[in-house]
């Protein structure tokens, strides 16, 4: 049984937000990535999974469990944990209780257990423990991306979606992103990646999708992708078709 | 001589419960981003159940207060599933237009169960007050003082100290990123009408000694309130305390060194003044341009 | 031509339908105007009907500077209070006669209004609800404390009515139809203000303010005149209402009837005449009918208006138009073959046609565009690519004058035009698009563009001429046969197809395109392309952002490309996409370029 599983999913009304029957899964341990252009669909998907938005028709089954249409709250309850586009770190709130707050679906907690979660976020983020109490909205793009993440993985997920880590981030902490994301699959949580950055995604998938105006056009693993026409065209933005 | 040091007593204390009101449509605003215009009737239905506990069922004193703060939690609660739940997802006119609906039959339904006559308290403490260097500390006021100082400390606790302040924090930072965090974004809304009304009655409460209780008690109330939480900086917590409190002090001393009649003037010319010079408030950002 | 353009642009509801509807408001308004003379009305009858008719003069005004320019007064009942305590005072105490007086209120309304506008309409949001809140407090402390210019709290007793030559208006019943033949005179104006230059440019700054200042309309002076208006038809109302009852107090214009004011305009449905006049009939007979009810009748109003905000939030009339909507035809097409495209275009002056230096716009600490040099030559069409977060869009806000730059300059064919407003931009020849799509969304089609056709310095002048001119654009992104439609309705290739005629409609010499690529299927990109291709063969000059690499390629004479907001490289497609900094920055470590 995979753990994540989409069959025929239609969502949204524009044709920027438009899923037109969307079919993908996500085993257990996996990086996939989901590949396209602006305006493909790839952050519908994803909002779409995680109960932001309802889907028209198809099934969304989590570990089994039927989950379209679902609140975002329940779904995330469930262990499915969605870091969106733009990172919306809370501007107010320190990085400390940012990074808490990620907890937020697990119920009660022990502060002690909690405490540890914390450090191991930050373990995994050296390098923004030294930002721990400066509120939110001070940090830097990539320090954001990193308190994003690390509040994604308070959740415990057994799956994280990420929207564009790598979004106006510089190339070198880019790599790093993407090197840490290795190294989250690596102590077990499965990852669904949504990329522009086709080429970094895909040297750390298992597997990849690739959206187009609302549409998977193909799938399979990185060789197969990087080889295909279309995903080269695509992660170059898009197609012109020849005159 | 003792005339400064009296007034600012006196207008500090009446600044708190502007501060308190304030408060309230602040962290309605903030979790809702819509103006209660119901904020004021608050006030007067805390004051309201005062009346009815403590005169017309002779329930003791204080123990009315406490039910009185406990029923206008639950009237909170209500008014957020009644008044603006349904319309959480409209943009902010039907909201506030709802509200102001809800306004009115706030008013008219007290009017209609109680009649038209203002009704009145007795002060809440056995004592008239101190005299300190020739201050007149009337022990109303300084109730009024002390417990408006211990709410806002208390206040500042709960959302800096606990995990339920971060959430209720987050809720209005950014609703759609708390519910993907598993935060119940419903419960936190309904937490704060829950508080706010609280604020507004425990306000209506403390003044009704001075006032008369009456059905539009809270109307003026309301409306130097939010004039208070403009000055301060819309949307902020601090400047609404601040705002409330400065409110109360240039009305009283206007009123005492310029004009009787027109002293519910000074807060507007105030705030006026204030949305011409620095209309972002005391504690507000700079209005931000984005594209 | 032009008549045809203008028979064929039919009112959203146009049909028989609508001009049967037309016929029977007419027969009944002339039967309500004439009721008072045929029918004995009991003294009660007509006071209600004369509060009706004068405060829904009064509403009209929110109509316009709420309905129509999507700004919030709280102090309506103020402009109210000022025009009939100037028909009170100056009847009763200054002897100066119901006209004179009347025209003494409606200037002091105006002038109330215009400086309350002119202070608090410079910044968005909600500052003029705080402001009129404010003033409507000021007002009433005024009018109850003032005893020796006012009466103070006990009010004036004893107004004049007014007579017109050969009619005397003294009786309530001549008087009342009076007030009939002026409600429908304002209300008339109201309802085609909607279809004039200005009342298209308040509704382009209620839809979307931003958009409506890029494609020429000076924001800040269309909502001054739109409170304006607001404040005098509260003061006509006013002045009205005073004669109509011959005794005012200031309690009927206090905070809370400024509430009932707006409760009126917003239940009814703010964004029309009619439901303006449908929902303040209805407040005002709705406590009347509940009086039944007894000492809960007001409590149950308020429930009354929470239930119709809860089911109706677009207000009565909304919900009727929705109903008509839905169950009556398409709105017809248009049947003209519009003329071709022209754009005039100098074709003198410097090559270098846009230019900037050092230009930088920070956030705080952000540097989003820090130090940018760019040259865009004269009909060239020239593109910026980048990472996201680069500062592509920021720079190009800057350019159209929405943000104010940190430093630098910027001018257009030699001319300085780094302090300009958007509007004054727009007028310099500037056109834009933007990246998320701004439309004014309750317009039809026609509508959005007409006011890209408006823009002020535009040869097209006159409603014929501007139409014609709309039509134009929309022919050339092949959109004239859908005018009618609403933007909303729209597929979003063709809405991208809108805001691009908008931009073209108003004969800019530089369009500005933010991302026109994105979201459209590779046969729309394909169209994109054409119609570039032949927005060049114009002699247009375009700046555009892209991020499809491909497109870019194809119709790019230059390119610059930026990161961290900064420039790191320029030149020609071919050079720019092969440079390590760029494909280090950007593309990626490409092994291969792309299938273009």
């Amino acid at each position: 049984m995979a753990l994540l599983e989409l069959d025929g999913v239609t969502a949204g009304y524009t044709a920027v937000d438009a899923l037109n029957g969307i079919s993908l899964r996500v085993e257990d341990g996996e990086i996939v990535t989901l590949l396209g252009a602006n305006g493909a669909g790839k952050t519908t998907t994803l909002r779409t999974i995680s109960g932001l938005m309802k889907p028209r028709s198809g099934s969304i089954r989590f570990m089994g469990q039927e989950i379209a249409g679902a609140s975002a709250n329940a779904i995330v309850r469930l262990g499915l944990s969605h870091v969106p586009e733009g990172r919306r770190i809370f501007p107010g709130l320190t990085v400390r209780e940012n990074i808490l707050l990620g907890s937020s679906n697990r119920g009660r907690v022990p502060r002690a257990e909690l405490d540890r979660d914390l450090e191991a976020a930050f373990g995994i983020f050296p390098d923004i423990l030294k930002f721990a109490d400066s509120p939110g909205w001070t940090l830097s793009g990539g320090q954001q991306q990193m308190v994003a993440v690390a509040r994604g993985l308070m959740a415990r997920p057994k799956l994280l979606m990420l929207d564009e880590p790598s979004l106006g981030l510089a190339p070198i902490i880019v790599q790093q992103v993407f090197r840490t994301i290795a190294d989250i699959r690596a102590r077990g949580t499965t990852v669904l990646l949504v990329e522009q950055n086709a080429h970094m995604a895909l040297s750390i998938a298992d597997r990849g999708y690739v959206l187009e105006t609302g549409r998977l056009i193909v799938e399979g693993p990185p060789a197969t992708l990087l080889d295909n026409e279309e995903v080269r065209a695509a992660y170059l933005g898009g197609r012109v078709t020849a005159e | 001589m003792s005339m400064i040091p009296q007034l600012l007593f006196t207008g500090l204390g009446i600044g708190s419960i502007y501060a308190l009101v304030a408060l309230g449509f602040v962290l309605i605003y903030r979790a809702t981003n819509v103006v209660n215009f119901a904020q004021g009737d608050f006030s007067m239905i805390g004051a309201f159940i005062m009346v009815v506990l403590a005169i017309d069922l002779g329930v003791p004193y204080w123990i009315a207060v406490i039910v009185a703060v406990v029923t206008m939690a639950a009237f909170g609660i209500l008014f957020n599933y009644g008044v603006y739940y349904p319309l959480r997802h409209r943009t902010f006119l039907p909201v506030v237009i709802s509200t102001i609906g809800a306004s009115i039959l706030l008013q008219n339904g007290v009017l209609a169960a109680y009649g038209p006559h203002p009704q009145s308290l007795p002060p809440m403490l056995p004592f008239p007050g101190f005299t300190v260097g020739g201050v007149f500390l009337d022990s109303q006021y300084l109730l009024i003082l002390v417990v408006t100082f211990a709410l806002v400390a208390l206040q500042y606790l709960f959302f800096e100290r606990t995990m339920l302040g971060k959430k209720l924090q987050a809720t209005s930072q950014d609703k759609e990123m708390a519910s993907l965090l598993g935060i119940p974004v419903a419960l936190m809304i309904g937490i704060t009408f829950a508080y706010s009304a609280v604020l507004g009655g425990v306000a209506g409460i403390l003044v009704a000694p001075l006032l008369f209780v009456s059905i539009n008690m809270g109307s003026t109330i309301a409306l130097k309130a939010f004039a208070a939480s403009i000055i301060g900086g819309f949307g902020d917590v601090t400047g609404a305390i601040v705002g409330g409190l400065a409110l109360g002090v240039v009305e009283t001393f206007g009123a005492a060194y310029i004009s009787v009649p027109y002293k519910d003037g000074f807060a507007f010319l105030v705030l006026f003044l204030f949305l011409m010079v620095r209309p972002q408030g005391v504690f507000g950002e700079k209005v931000a341009e984005k594209a | 031509m032009t008549t045809n353009a203008t028979l064929s642009h039919p009112a959203p509801a146009t049909s028989r339908g609508a001009i049967a509807g037309g016929i029977v408001l007419a027969v009944i308004a002339v039967a309500l105007a004439a009721l008072p003379q045929i029918m004995p009305l009991s003294g009660y009858v007509l006071n209600m009907l004369m509060q009706a008719v004068t405060y829904t003069v009064a509403v009209l005004g929110l109509t316009v500077v709420l309905g129509y320019t999507g700004q919030l007064s709280l102090a309506q009942a103020a402009f109210f209070g000022i025009g009939a305590y100037a028909v009170a005072l100056g009847t009763v105490d200054y002897g100066l006669g119901f006209w004179l007086s009347m025209a003494l209120g409606l200037v002091a309304s105006a002038a109330a209004g215009a400086v309350l506008g002119l202070t608090s309409l410079r910044i968005g949001g909600h500052y003029l609800a705080m402001v009129t809140i404010a003033f409507q407090q000021i007002v009433t402390l005024v009018l109850v404390n003032s005893i020796e210019f006012t009466h103070g709290p006990d009010g004036v007793s004893g107004i004049a009515r007014p007579n017109l030559p050969g009619v005397s208006l003294t009786n309530g019943r001549a008087y009342l139809t009076f007030c009939i033949v002026v409600l429908y005179a304002v209300a008339l104006g109201v309802w085609y203000l909607r279809r004039t230059r200005l009342g298209r440019a308040m509704q382009a700054v209620r839809d979307n303010e931003l958009a409506a200042g890029v494609v020429g309309v000076h924001t800040y002076r269309t909502k001054v005149v739109a409170f304006t208006i607001s404040a005098v038809l509260g003061g006509l109302g006013g002045a009205l209402f005073a004669s109509g009852f011959s005794y005012i107090s200031p309690d009927q214009f206090s905070f809370a009837e400024s509430v009932v004011f707006l409760t009126m305009a917003l239940i009814g449905g703010v964004q029309s005449a009619f439901g303006t006049a449908l929902g303040t009939g209805l407040l005002i007979l709705l406590p009347e009918w509940l009086r039944f009810l007894k000492e809960i009748y007001l409590a149950i109003y308020g429930l009354s208006v929470i239930l119709i905000m809860v089911f109706m939030p677009e207000g009565i009339w909304g919900l009727l138009e929705r109903i008509a909507r839905g169950g009556g035809a398409k709105p017809a097409a248009a049947l003209v073959t519009p003329r071709p495209f022209r754009l005039e275009i100098a074709s003198d002056g410097p090559a270098e046609f846009l230019e900037t230096r050092g230009l930088a716009k920070h956030f705080g600490g952000l540097r989003a565009v820090d130090g940018v040099d760019l040259t865009v030559r004269r009909g060239t069409v020239h593109a910026l690519i980048g990472p996201n977060g680069s500062g592509k869009t920021t720079l190009l806000n800057v350019l159209s004058g929405l943000y104010k730059p940190t430093a630098g300059s910027v001018t257009l064919a030699g001319r300085d035009i780094t302090r300009l407003a958007p509007h004054e931009r727009c007028a310099a020849g500037v056109g834009r698009t933007f990246q998320n799509i701004r439309l004014f969304r309750s317009l039809s089609i026609l509508d959005n563009v007409l006011v890209g056709a408006q823009r002020p310095g535009a040869p097209a002048r006159g409603e014929a001429q501007l139409r014609e001119r709309a039509y134009e654009a929309l022919g050339f992104v092949g959109l004239a046969d859908k005018a009618s439609e609403l933007v909303g309705s729209l597929p979003y290739g063709h809405q991208r197809l809108v805001e691009i005629a908008r931009a073209l409609a108003g004969q800019p010499a530089l369009l500005l395109l933010d991302e026109p690529a994105a979201g459209l299927n590779p046969t729309e990109k394909q169209d994109l392309v054409g119609l570039l291709r032949r927005l060049k063969g114009h002699g247009l000059t375009i700046f555009l952002i892209d991020h499809d690499m491909a497109m870019v390629e194809r119709i790019a004479d230059h390119i610059t490309v930026l990161n961290f907001g900064k420039r790191i490289a320029e030149g020609s497609p071919r050079d720019v996409l092969r440079q390590p900094a760029v494909i280090a920055a950007y593309l990626g470590e490409v092994p291969t370029h792309g299938a273009a």
